[in-house]
């Protein structure tokens, strides 16, 4: 980068915010220090420096919390790192529309403790919530537990500012529930992984804070019960807000584990108003006993926030020192068989492996401990691993891994027959390819 | 607008019988009449064929003879859309998907079902109703509109409120390019990898392709109903106790709002039982848990009550119940007791709004002379002022179309948006500047070319062009569906 145009960026967003040399340890993507760090203040701020960039033919990788800045392949170039937290501000909150505005970089936990105070909150709950900012999580579609019954940033989603690659402020939906005026723009930034815009404002849909939320947690001997015992719970006429599964390892590495012969554990949200939220736990009870639980635990408060947590964190906590995470997508029914047969594939290649699944919905993730000083049995078993998924029917993408692994297997699944639309989109919305290249599907 | 030679038409015509048969081709120009509208009988556009495929090969091989030869070509649902959409707006050719009627899978263990685009909402849901389940988007007109129809359109309903509209509820289409090629966005797992090609081609009107199956999600029935109807004097405090209910803490499963003009035409035409007398009633129904249902319940009476409503009282048994739905949803039709035409808006505000926007609305429709019904989305902040008019009475579509588009400036400036669902279609493009500046409709337009870049596929709408052949009013005649007694406007 030309020293000209990194003056240019501090006399737009201030010496004081732009990073350069040592002070850039912290933005080192897989292997690669960018050659700045910069922080603008304002979307104007923002729209300033895509402005710049873009002429120059810089590439911005966009960052917010840094929680999912591991996915993706590597970049195939690596200029100036966008940091979105200094737009952190709530802009609107009026609780009897059940909508919100805030900037793309506020923080999960600021934007809950807002609503929250207010009686009400946004209904997604990835990991990280304290570092991880709204714009993150919308660029990466993190979702969490509660995905089971509140959906994901597409279904919260609705209206969204992001500054294109050429630094135009572009808005897609509006402020209100219902919108089919034109494309349904916000859909398109969600997933993108910054690589058509830059997402600085964000309006989402809210819900009522419950009155009571509990953790319905049921350990079974086999994980095959805890197949059963999900859908017996699907087809009753309980209506849970989070359908997790955990098998033996992840239990025990998060340490939840009550005794050591359980094989995996159900754990089931409930949240809404006190009466239901009693009959619920009761008739859940009720419901997967027929499965043979070993276990069977109600958390409140305090232990049913930190259990939640734990859950969300799987991929950094199931182990000391994990060497790699897989999500994977396949229908529900196939949830245990899939993590049956993984966890065998680990076995096989000497390594441990700790699985957690949103069971209805079929996303799981699998966490896989560090073998040791060679990197073979890590390669080997996320390529069997994506081979039994792919079989399945289903996709994966390598969360995280190190480089060396990341070389050998690939992060997204090979794209297929729609990619050329992407490429498309691609093309038509950053043609200089300037926003966070090389990282996403297909090289895009 | 029929433009093609009599000989090229002739050559059309067998290449397109060579497709699809000779029974599935309609090109004569009186029966082309049936397909010139639909349910927004303002807009008329004659095709030079439509077209009844019955299988993806079909649909693939017709748009790619289309791309050949240069025709632009429409998908058609049921024609119940309300804003001109599947209109041939540049003639060509109509593909109707309405011989695609198909449910090709259901997987009750994952809760999902495979369906062709011809089918009928509301069918599916009565495919599988008896195992406990159903297909949640519901719009008003679901006994007729197909589910392609509903993707295109993003289509809500009244129970949107609480369920989402119909993007939430698909997973994956198999779709045909405009250009032939036919591929899969998303499919029966969730989080497909790349762009979320299948969020932004739901509620494209059309213009990204052809939907030929539809994966969508499948709920479990609610193990408890309750409906309950809540009758107000003045339409003001009707307005403040759908925001007192929400603001509560309470998420109804739909919230709905039938004014005095409404309750009057419903009541002359169906007797469903709601007060004549009525200023504003809320329909409002809860569902979900059988337990704790009663209190919700308390508590919308309460909110109800203490916001001024005379009468608060619950559906007592399920024909009473059904029929209150039945008062909501044929309120439409029921306006052609009343009035000889109307135009029906969809402008949508934030719910806090809504007393303010009502008044609005009334008085610019009163300022036009000209009369109106409200029966909407109330808990959505999704209006739907049906504007009452005679087209016989000359200028009178002239006002009746000002107005409308007053209306929907007034919704832009609260913060709203000029199409809750409805779509843009060929009557509200000149519209999109309220709420997008340039900047915005380029992307729009850029996403547009990405897929659709020689613009055969459904051309001339949602962005302003010169070169449509659309008639517009004021000759009103009734469509000759209408006619025929097939049809009634939703």
């Amino acid at each position: 980068m030309q020293p000209a145009l990194l003056d240019k960026v501090r006399g737009i967003v201030g010496s004081e915010y732009v990073l350069t040399g040592v002070e850039l340890s912290p933005y080192v993507l897989e292997g690669r220090t960018p050659e700045a760090a910069v922080f603008p203040g304002s979307v104007e701020e923002v729209s300033h420096v895509l402005a710049l960039a873009s002429e120059a033919g810089v590439a911005v990788t966009p960052w917010g919390g840094g929680t999912k800045i591991s996915i993706g392949a590597p970049p195939t170039r690596l200029g100036i790192v966008l940091g979105l937290r200094r737009l952190n501000r709530l802009l609107e909150h009026e609780p009897g529309d059940l909508t919100a505005t805030a900037q793309g970089g506020i923080t999960l936990e600021a934007l809950q403790a807002a609503l929250g105070a207010r009686g009400q909150w946004f209904s997604l709950d990835p990991a990280f919530g304290r570092e991880a900012t709204l714009g993150g999580i919308l660029a990466a579609n993190a979702s969490g537990p509660r995905r089971h019954l509140y959906g994901t940033a597409r279904d919260l989603l609705i209206g969204v500012a992001v500054v294109s690659a050429d630094g135009a402020v572009v808005r897609g939906g509006g402020k209100v529930v219902k919108n089919v005026a034109g494309y349904d723009l916000p859909k398109l930034y969600i997933g993108s992984f910054g690589t058509l815009g830059v997402i600085v404002e964000a309006t989402v849909k809210l819900r009522p804070l419950p009155d009571d939320d509990r953790l319905v947690l049921a350990g079974f001997e086999r994980l095959k019960d805890c197949g059963q015992a999900v859908r017996l719970v699907l087809t009753s006429d309980l209506i849970p807000s989070a359908v997790d599964l955990l098998d033996g390892e992840a239990l025990r590495g998060l340490g939840l584990a009550a005794g050591a012969g359980v094989g995996g554990a159900l754990l089931l949200g409930f949240d809404g108003m006190r009466e239901q939220v009693k009959w619920q736990c009761e008739e859940a009870k009720r419901v997967v006993s027929e499965a043979g639980p070993v276990e069977h635990r109600v958390l409140e408060a305090y232990a049913r926030e930190e259990t939640w947590r734990l859950v969300r964190e799987v991929g950094r906590r199931a182990f000391a020192d994990p060497a790699a995470v897989l999500q994977l997508a396949v229908l529900p029914t196939q949830v245990t068989e899939v993590v049956e047969q993984a966890g065998v594939v680990a076995q096989r290649n000497g390594l441990k492996a700790a699985f957690a699944a949103h069971a209805a919905v079929g996303v799981v993730t699998a966490v896989l401990a560090d073998g040791g000083d060679s990197a073979q049995p890590v390669i080997a078993t996320l390529r069997e691993w994506r081979e039994l998924v792919r079989a399945a029917g289903g996709h994966a993408v390598l969360e995280r891994a190190p480089l060396a692994v990341k070389e050998q297997v690939a992060v997204w699944e090979p794209p297929g027959a729609a990619f050329r639309i992407m490429e498309r989109i691609k093309a038509q919305l950053d043609p200089k390819g300037v926003l966070n290249p090389g990282r996403f599907v297909g090289g895009i | 607008m029929a433009t093609l030679t009599e000989s090229r038409k002739n050559t059309l015509r067998r290449a397109i019988q060579a497709i699809v048969g000779k029974s599935a081709v309609v090109s004569d120009p009186e029966e082309l009449l049936v397909y010139e509208s639909d349910g927004l009988t303002l807009f008329r556009a004659l095709a030079d064929f439509v077209v009844f495929p019955t299988s993806t090969e079909q649909v693939a091989a017709l748009v790619r003879l289309a791309n050949q030869e240069g025709l632009p070509f429409v998908a058609r649902g049921a024609g119940t859309g309300l804003s001109g959409g599947c209109l041939p707006a540049e003639g060509g050719l109509v593909i109707s998907l309405s011989r695609m009627t198909r449910i090709v899978e259901v997987d009750y263990d994952n809760q999902l079902a495979v369906v062709e685009p011809g089918l009928v909402n509301l069918h599916l849901s009565w495919a599988v109703g008896p195992r406990g389940y159903y297909y949640a988007p519901d719009p008003s007109s679901q006994q007729a509109c197909t589910i392609g129809g509903n993707i295109a359109n993003n289509s809500g309903g009244p129970h949107t409120l609480k369920y989402g509209v119909t993007t939430n509820h698909v997973l994956g289409l198999e779709v045909v390019l405009p250009d032939g090629e036919v591929v899969w966005l998303g499919g029966k797992m969730r989080d497909p990898q790349g762009y979320d090609l299948v969020g932004i081609f739901v509620g494209s009107e059309g213009t990204f392709g052809i939907a030929t199956k539809i994966v969508v999600r499948l709920l479990r029935k609610p193990q408890a109903v309750k409906t309950i109807l809540a009758v107000f004097d003045e339409i003001e405090k009707a307005s403040e106790a759908v925001s007192a209910i929400i603001g509560r803490g309470l998420v109804p499963a739909a919230l709905e709002m039938i004014d005095q003009v409404t309750i009057q035409a419903v009541e002359d035409a169906f007797g469903c039982g709601y007060p004549r007398d009525a200023a504003a009633a809320l329909l409002i129904e809860l569902d979900g848990l059988a337990a704790g249902i009663d209190a919700q319940a308390e508590r919308v009476g309460a909110a109800c009550v203490e916001a001024g409503a005379r009468e608060v009282r619950t559906a007592k048994d399920e024909a009473e119940r059904q029929l209150l739905w039945k008062g909501r949803k044929s309120a439409f039709g029921a306006y052609g007791r009343v009035s000889p035409a109307y135009l029906v808006m969809d402008g949508v505000i934030p719910r806090t709004k809504l007393p303010y926007v009502l008044r609005r609305v009334n008085e610019i429709v009163a300022a036009a002379n000209l009369r109106v019904g409200n029966v909407f989305h109330a808990g959505d902040g999704n209006l739907h002022p049906n504007i009452l008019y005679d087209p016989r009475r000359p200028g009178e579509e002239e006002r009746v179309v000002q107005a409308g588009a007053e209306i929907l400036k007034v919704c832009a400036e609260v913060g709203g948006s000029i199409s809750g669902e409805h779509g843009i279609g060929l009557e509200k493009m000149d519209y999109m500047p309220f709420i997008f500046s340039p900047a915005d409709l380029a992307t729009m337009h850029r996403v547009k070319e990405a897929f659709n870049p020689r613009g055969l596929c459904n051309p001339g709408k949602i962005f302003p062009t010169k070169k449509s052949c659309v008639e517009v009013g004021p000759a009103y005649r009734a469509h000759p569906i209408e006619e025929q007694g097939l049809a009634q406007r939703f």
